[in-house]
């Protein structure tokens, strides 16, 4: 006798969801059974916004952040920013985070990852001619580089700032050290030591 | 609490009271007291004595010298290992699968490596593969040293895997164009650079510290004067590590592997200024390797300032009755020793220490 297995209908959506990063096979099933019993009501909407994804959300050819279909980046067309300072950063994500300290209220730049040659992700896979393009014809002036502070993050910032000082652009690294509103206790051996490394006078 | 109901010696000495292991090699389960300073694990081959031995050594370091695998440390068909001690005042425990790690020091799960480390003790291993010290390639010679600089100097451990990673990522860089992206190489070089100065420092000084206990070792064992040196002989030339890579382009090119660096290190030993490995002779070469591996301990010692848990796999097996009593009157004083050996007169007439016998991975108490 073979042995009993869901409806195909059923272990193909299981099959594409445990495909999806973070989702293991039984975090998948669970899902897939919620949307079958209480879940019911919800699967339309989400079936739409899956679609929706596809055929309305484009990638900004000069930032690299998401648009909607049809309308202007929303970054990009700002006129209120400044267009001297880019700051490159790996992810889409990392340019909301950044956007939520309002600290920043220049141009981005997303790279779409980061340097690893042991991952096969070379400069070509990566918009930094792009950036290259778009920092001379901005033009800007300064260029931080809000990059991870890892073996691969550093190569990357690396492999920027040696191109972009050959065009005679400033460029800045973010500083690492204290979180804000904390104490020495808090802070781990390495951050302290590159605290200490970065520090200012007062 | 905890520390109320420990011997009260055990808050000054630091040092291992009990060990106890679980699905470890071939270890169901085993529980061992320690002694303050001698215990002796005797029993016939394949018993389970260096098991029991590199359980310690990866409780208070969490690697083992035999292997770099993990799976390898598990019971055959189990899952998970489980190793407990109680090291000074401090219980500390290691459970490993092969994908998990779980640390606690008194109950209170760590979720990093350094601070577990930070709480536990410092540990020298000597075994057979110690000659390797002289016969066998630089791998062996810069293993010692990051073993010891890792143990004591802040920063080197990570240091160490930052230009090892960027040292890999380079190397695959030059390998796998046939038109080498030399800025993607040089990204790599940067991060090595700052990281072979912190290496290059650690080792010249540890190097520096290594020299005078050796000597004074080596000088004990042999109950002679033999001239001994150590130097560093450094894979790149003094000065920045970046700009002797731009000077290797030609080189790179044709070899396409990182041309210099301190993973081409070196740890010349000498006796009378002549290379040890193709000069001295094998009992020479043996009193060498234990030499340095007492200078170990003692460079240990003094930076840590406490003494390192010995852990000696089968070493006096190998010594004849002069040599082992020497041996023994030169360990560092005050440090604990965990003694492996397949049996003779000697064990018996130790004085301070605790013997077991060891038999088929399970434990019997002599004395």
């Amino acid at each position: 006798m073979a042995a009993l297995e869901y409806p195909a209908p059923i272990r193909q959506l299981i099959w594409q969801l445990k495909s999806l990063p973070g989702i293991g096979p039984r975090s998948a099933e669970r899902l897939v059974l919620w949307l079958l019993s209480t879940g019911a009501t919800q699967a339309p909407q989400l079936a739409d916004a899956l679609k929706a994804l596809g055929s309305s959300v484009e990638m900004c050819e000069a930032c690299g952040f998401y648009s909607e279909c049809g309308t202007q980046c929303a970054l990009c067309s700002d006129d209120r920013r400044q267009r001297a300072v880019v700051c490159v950063v790996e992810q889409a994500a990392d340019v909301l985070r950044l956007e939520r300290s309002g600290a920043f209220r220049g141009q981005y730049h997303v790279l779409g990852g980061k340097l690893s040659p042991l991952d096969n992700v070379t400069p070509e896979d990566l918009r930094i001619a792009p950036l290259l393009h778009r920092v001379r014809d901005l033009p800007a002036e300064e260029v931080i580089l809000a990059l991870s502070s890892d073996v691969e993050g550093e190569a990357t910032a690396n492999y920027i700032a040696d191109l972009l000082r050959r065009a005679e652009i400033k460029v800045t690294r973010l500083a690492q050290g204290m979180p804000a509103g904390g104490g020495l206790d808090h802070v781990d051996e390495m951050t302290l030591f590159r605290a200490l490394e970065g520090r200012r006078t007062i | 609490m905890e520390r109320q109901r420990l011997d009260p010696r055990c808050l000054f000495d630091l040092m291992l009271s009990r060990i106890e292991a679980r699905d470890f090699r071939c270890f169901e389960h085993v529980q061992a007291e320690l002694h303050p300073e001698t215990t002796v694990l005797r029993g016939r081959n394949a018993q389970g004595k260096t098991s029991l031995l590199e359980a310690a050594c990866v409780l208070l370091r969490l690697q083992s010298p035999r292997t770099s695998t993990r799976t390898d440390l598990i019971r055959h068909g189990q899952a998970s290992f489980m190793v407990e001690g109680v090291h000074g005042a401090d219980t500390l425990r290691c459970g490993m699968s092969a994908r998990q790690r779980r640390l606690a020091v008194n109950g209170a799960v760590m979720g990093r490596s350094g601070e577990y480390l930070k709480e536990s003790g410092v540990v020298v291993w000597m075994d057979h593969g110690d000659m390797n010290l002289l016969r066998g390639g630089a791998e062996h010679r810069r293993r010692y040293l990051d073993f010891t600089a890792s143990q004591t100097e802040r920063g080197y451990l990570d240091a160490l895997r930052t230009y090892e990673r960027a040292l890999r990522s380079r190397n695959y860089v030059l390998k796998r164009d046939a038109q080498i992206n030399w800025r993607h190489a040089d990204a790599y070089a940067q991060i090595m650079d700052k990281a072979a100065e912190v290496i290059w420092q650690a080792r010249n000084e540890l190097v520096d510290a290594t020299l005078e206990p050796a000597r004074r070792a080596l000088e004990a064992l042999s109950m002679g004067k033999e001239e001994l040196g150590v130097r560093l002989v450094r894979g790149a030339e003094a000065g920045g590590l970046f700009e002797q890579l731009v000077d290797q382009r030609e080189q790179e090119q044709r070899t396409r592997t990182t041309a210099v660096g301190p993973h081409r290190d070196d740890l010349w030993i000498g006796l009378h200024e002549r290379d040890a490995g193709s000069f001295a002779s094998e009992g020479q070469q043996r009193s060498l390797s234990v030499a340095l591996k007492l200078a170990q301990a003692r460079v240990l010692e003094n930076r840590r300032g406490e003494a390192p848990l010995l852990l000696m796999d089968d070493v006096f097996g190998e010594l004849d009755a002069t040599r082992r009593q020497l041996l023994m009157e030169n360990l560092p004083q005050g440090s604990q020793r965990v003694v492996t050996t397949t049996g003779g007169d000697w064990v018996e007439q130790q004085k301070d220490a605790i013997i077991y016998d060891v038999d088929a991975g399970s434990l019997k108490l002599v004395k």
